[in-house]
């Protein structure tokens, strides 16, 4: 819904030009559109409004400013079009993100000379303001949106910039290869539980998450590095007994493997199930997942957290 | 949602505004065009009131540039020109300021405003020179109306002025090509003609001002072999659209409109200063030669019964001439004198009184009653006023000009003789006591005293008839001079002249404006530089070596070089990710890396020389 606003709020000549393809884009004369901005048009007839008062007045003031508007809008031709051509574009490896949620997408320009009020946005999502580019490498990241879980292109990326004088618009459009991993949307409700102690059984995240509060510990052990903040015993570390990292009672024996909620519509299910990983691993909770085919076992840490949500945003 | 627009500051654009404002000062709100103008400039100041985004901020921009050149198609002289100039530099400004952002400082967005300006310059003169000009498409639109400031009179009616206060405002400056002003007995320029007389005043044709007629517009002629001894003209604000002329030029430009009774109108608003070119043509002009009309004799018969008598008497007489020449020897033998204080004549026969009792009076005087008594006389006669005289004054700078002050005021007399048409005659010139001192003013190139202003008027004068001389002077007449002498008779040519000027300008200034805007990478540059000194010594740098290794293995070689070194990779460190630093502190580091390069070369010269080279040994 919202990348057909932007595309609806796009000036016509932006939706024109065919779409380039590949890895890489290096923005020359085969690939650079450029047309004359509604202003450009304005220009022109200021100019030849100039011209008529200079031919009916006989003066020379106006006639020769008249002539500078033309030469002016001769010369912002070239210049915008310079303002672009050379440019080489390239994308970056893009980190995931949840659907319905800002997405950004690296992008990398790299340009031998500085550029001026350069505007970059995607189909999908917003236009960044405009940018000046250093000579160099620049790295920008593009807002976007997505609604769906999966593996997704950003849409295409359109460049356009009408510096130095806005009497022209210069754009070119260009889709990125690289796809983007969406997670499914973070949204609360009922996830499946099957643990190797309990049986399966339903759990509100709301209660789950208070009975499995920093309070359940059992046991302290000396703090890792690798352990999480969370689970620091920060009343220990206060009474000056050092760095010491709480042993919850249900992390070893009772690991909950999080499945979907029965009764749920599938997609809806996984959403909540990504809520769920999210929270789980935020407290730094051993959690394992299953979903069908695909089995993880249980785990800590960011990068089990992002496999968890991968196999979420994948499973079909 | 649309990220806010971050627009920059509106002070660039007040300031063109303002500017603009100031070179408004002197526009002619009775002229269509002027109205026109002011609404313009007055719409810019409200839109950059409201623009809250950049398309509106352009607009403003646009519109202060429309408004700068239609200031300039009605003040052409050189203040307004240069604050027209200013305005256009600064709106440029504002517009560039639009699309480069917040961070641009106003130096230097008038310097890439002015870059951009000069970059588009000589395109605009490429077009400005070759592109043909052509006439107007139909002139009379937006005829001003009569407005109001001193100057000469539309009545001339000398009895009832008691007396002449001396105006020395300033009335009109002329320039010739030739820079040698005309001898003082041609210096009679005559700007209005009166044809109705009335027994005591003397009146311009009704409808004057109103309707102008004449030749149509856009006949130029052809440039002639004399087309350097021109004339240009500035004349100050006057209530009429008659300019004057010396009566014999051709005008140059189409808005001027030479009159069949010999006055020359010029179709621009009488209250604006004006500028006009005329050239001087050695034939009689036209007005001249055209026959009198009824009202060219018309003479109340029931006024000034004594002034009818004698000018019946010499209207026995069958010359004309002898009539006149009879009519001389009168005044010549009257002992008529000059007064500024006549006082006023009496009703309804003043002339009489003036005639045959006071014998004193001003030129208006002579000239009103010498033309009467030619009526009288059966000869066809009118009254001119204009300006006598002027002095003639040589600048430091610039150009020479006749100055001519409301002072040099004059009214003269013209007569029909049949066969030589319409003379000139200055009764005036008769007077027993000699000429009168406002008219003789002419030999005098500077007064004895003049003040500093006035002074320093004439210097700026110089300057402006300069500018005007320069400016007025390129016109179609001297443009088809140009393009005679670029092309001869091939004027299909004209075309493929434009379109190669209009290639070669762009190719010249666009790689220029292009070199600029690349930005040069000195830190990388300069560190090629270092890293080819190092080479020089035998230390290459590894795979995978940083900038500071690579300097400690070069210092461990050669212990001298380490103090440089060491500050070399400091300042390299700091040019090159110290991003937006502030530009002086980046020029310091600058000069340290300067420094530091030279004392490390310094210091390697002198490592170099303590080493014994093998070589040099065994050549």
């Amino acid at each position: 819904m919202r990348s057909a606003e932007g595309q609806r709020r796009r000036p016509w000549p932006e939706r024109f030009g065919r779409v380039q393809q590949g890895e890489r884009l290096q923005l020359g004369l085969r690939n650079l559109y450029i047309v004359p901005t509604g202003f450009g048009g304005l220009w022109l007839a200021g100019a030849a409004l100039l011209l008529v008062v200079g031919i009916q007045t006989q003066r020379n003031g106006p006639l020769l400013l008249s002539y500078l508007m033309l030469a002016l809008l001769l010369l912002a031709l070239h210049l915008s079009h310079d303002n672009l051509q050379g440019l080489e574009l390239s994308c970056g490896t893009p980190r995931a993100g949840f659907a319905d949620e800002p997405l950004l997408y690296p992008v990398r320009l790299r340009s031998r000379c500085r550029r001026e009020a350069v505007v970059l946005g995607l189909s999908r999502g917003d236009t960044l303001p405009p940018q000046r580019l250093d000579a160099g490498q620049t790295q920008l990241a593009l807002p976007w949106r997505c609604g769906q879980r999966g593996r997704h292109g950003p849409g295409t990326l359109l460049i356009r910039s009408s510096a130095p004088l806005g009497l022209f618009v210069c754009w070119s459009r260009w889709q990125p290869p690289l796809a983007q991993t969406v997670y499914p949307a973070r949204r609360r409700g009922p996830v499946g539980l099957v643990s190797s102690a309990t049986a399966r059984q339903a759990l509100d995240p709301q209660t789950h998450g208070s009975s499995e509060g920093s309070e359940h510990w059992h046991d302290l052990r000396p703090h890792r590095p690798q352990d999480s903040q969370t689970r620091l015993a920060w009343k220990a570390l206060a009474q000056g007994r050092g760095r010491l990292t709480k042993v919850f009672a249900d992390s070893a024996s009772a690991t909950p493997r999080l499945s979907p909620a029965g009764g749920v519509p599938h997609e809806r299910a996984l959403e909540h199930l990504c809520e769920a990983v999210w929270q789980h691993s935020r407290r730094g909770a051993c959690f394992g997942l299953e979903l069908p085919g695909q089995r993880i076992p249980p785990g800590q840490g960011r990068e089990h957290r992002d496999r968890c949500l991968q196999a979420l945003a994948l499973c079909r | 949602m649309t990220p806010a627009q971050v627009l920059p500051p509106r002070r660039l654009q007040w300031l063109a505004q303002a500017v603009l404002t100031l070179g408004c000062l002197g526009v002619d709100p009775g002229w269509l065009l002027g109205i026109f103008t002011l609404v313009l400039v007055l719409m810019a100041a409200l839109k950059l009131l409201e623009a809250r985004d950049r398309a509106g901020r352009r607009l403003v921009a646009l519109l202060q540039l429309v408004g700068c050149g239609l200031l300039a198609a009605q003040q052409p002289d050189l203040l307004p020109s240069l604050l027209q100039l200013l305005a256009a530099v600064l709106s440029l400004a504002g517009l560039l300021q639009l699309e480069s952002g917040l961070s641009v400082g106003w130096r230097l967005l008038l310097r890439r405003s002015l870059r951009v300006m000069a970059a588009a310059l000589p395109l605009a003169l490429v077009l400005f020179l070759l592109v043909p000009r052509i006439g107007p498409f139909g002139a009379g639109a937006g005829w001003p109306s009569g407005g109001a400031a001193t100057g000469l009179s539309e009545t001339l009616d000398p009895g009832s002025i008691a007396t002449l206060v001396d105006n020395a405002a300033p009335a009109a400056r002329v320039a010739f090509s030739s820079n040698r002003p005309p001898p003082p007995a041609q210096r009679y320029w005559r700007v209005l003609v009166h044809s109705r007389f009335d027994g005591s005043r003397w009146l311009r044709d009704g409808d004057a001002e109103r309707a102008p007629s004449g030749p149509p517009p856009g006949l130029i002629p052809p440039p002639t072999a004399a087309a350097d001894s021109d004339q240009v003209w500035l004349v100050e604000p006057s209530r009429f659209t008659a300019v004057p002329w010396s009566g014999t030029a051709s005008p140059l430009d189409p808005s001027l409109r030479p009159q069949p009774t010999g006055e020359l109108r010029l179709l621009r608003p009488a209250l604006e200063r004006r500028s006009y070119r005329l050239l001087e043509q050695p034939g009689p002009p036209g007005w001249q030669m055209r026959p009198p009309r009824i009202v060219d004799l018309v003479l109340p018969l029931d006024r000034n019964p004594r002034l009818l008598a004698l000018g019946r008497s010499w209207g026995s007489l069958p010359d004309p001439l002898a009539r006149v020449q009879a009519a001389e020897r009168w005044f010549r033998s009257q002992g008529f004198r000059y007064s500024r204080t006549p006082g006023n004549l009496p009703e309804p026969n003043g002339l009489d009184a003036f005639l045959f009792e006071r014998r004193e009076g001003f030129c208006g005087h002579y000239a009103s009653a010498f033309s009467a008594l030619m009526r009288a006389a059966g000869i066809p006669s009118r009254v001119v006023s204009g300006y006598r005289g002027g002095a003639w004054v040589v600048p430091m700078s610039g150009a020479s000009y006749l100055e001519l002050r409301q002072s040099d005021a004059h009214a003269w007399s013209e007569i029909w003789l049949p066969g030589r048409g319409w003379l000139g005659v200055d009764p005036s010139a008769w007077l027993a006591g000699g000429a009168p001192a406002s008219a003789a003013a002419g030999e005098a190139a500077v007064g004895p005293v003049l003040g500093p202003l006035r002074w320093l008027q004439r210097q700026w004068w110089g300057l402006d008839m300069a500018w005007s001389r320069w400016w007025l002077g390129f016109d179609q007449t001297r443009q088809e001079a140009l393009l005679t002498w670029l092309l001869g008779g091939r004027r299909g040519l004209l075309g493929w002249l434009i379109l190669a000027g209009v290639a070669l300008t762009l190719g010249l200034t666009l790689p220029l404006l292009r070199s600029r805007t690349a930005a040069v990478d000195r830190p990388g540059r300069d560190l090629a530089v270092l890293l080819r000194l190092l080479r020089g010594m035998g230390i290459e740098p590894a795979a995978g070596e940083t900038l500071e290794q690579l300097s400690e293995r070069a210092a461990r070689r050669h212990p001298a070089l380490q103090e440089p070194l060491a500050e070399l990779v400091r300042c390299h460190a700091e040019r090159r990710f110290g991003a937006g630093m502030d530009p002086a502190a980046a020029r310091r580091a600058r000069q340290r890396w300067q420094y530091s390069l030279q004392l490390l070369i310094r210091r390697r010269r002198e490592a170099l020389r303590l080493t014994p080279d093998p070589d040099r040994d065994h050549p």
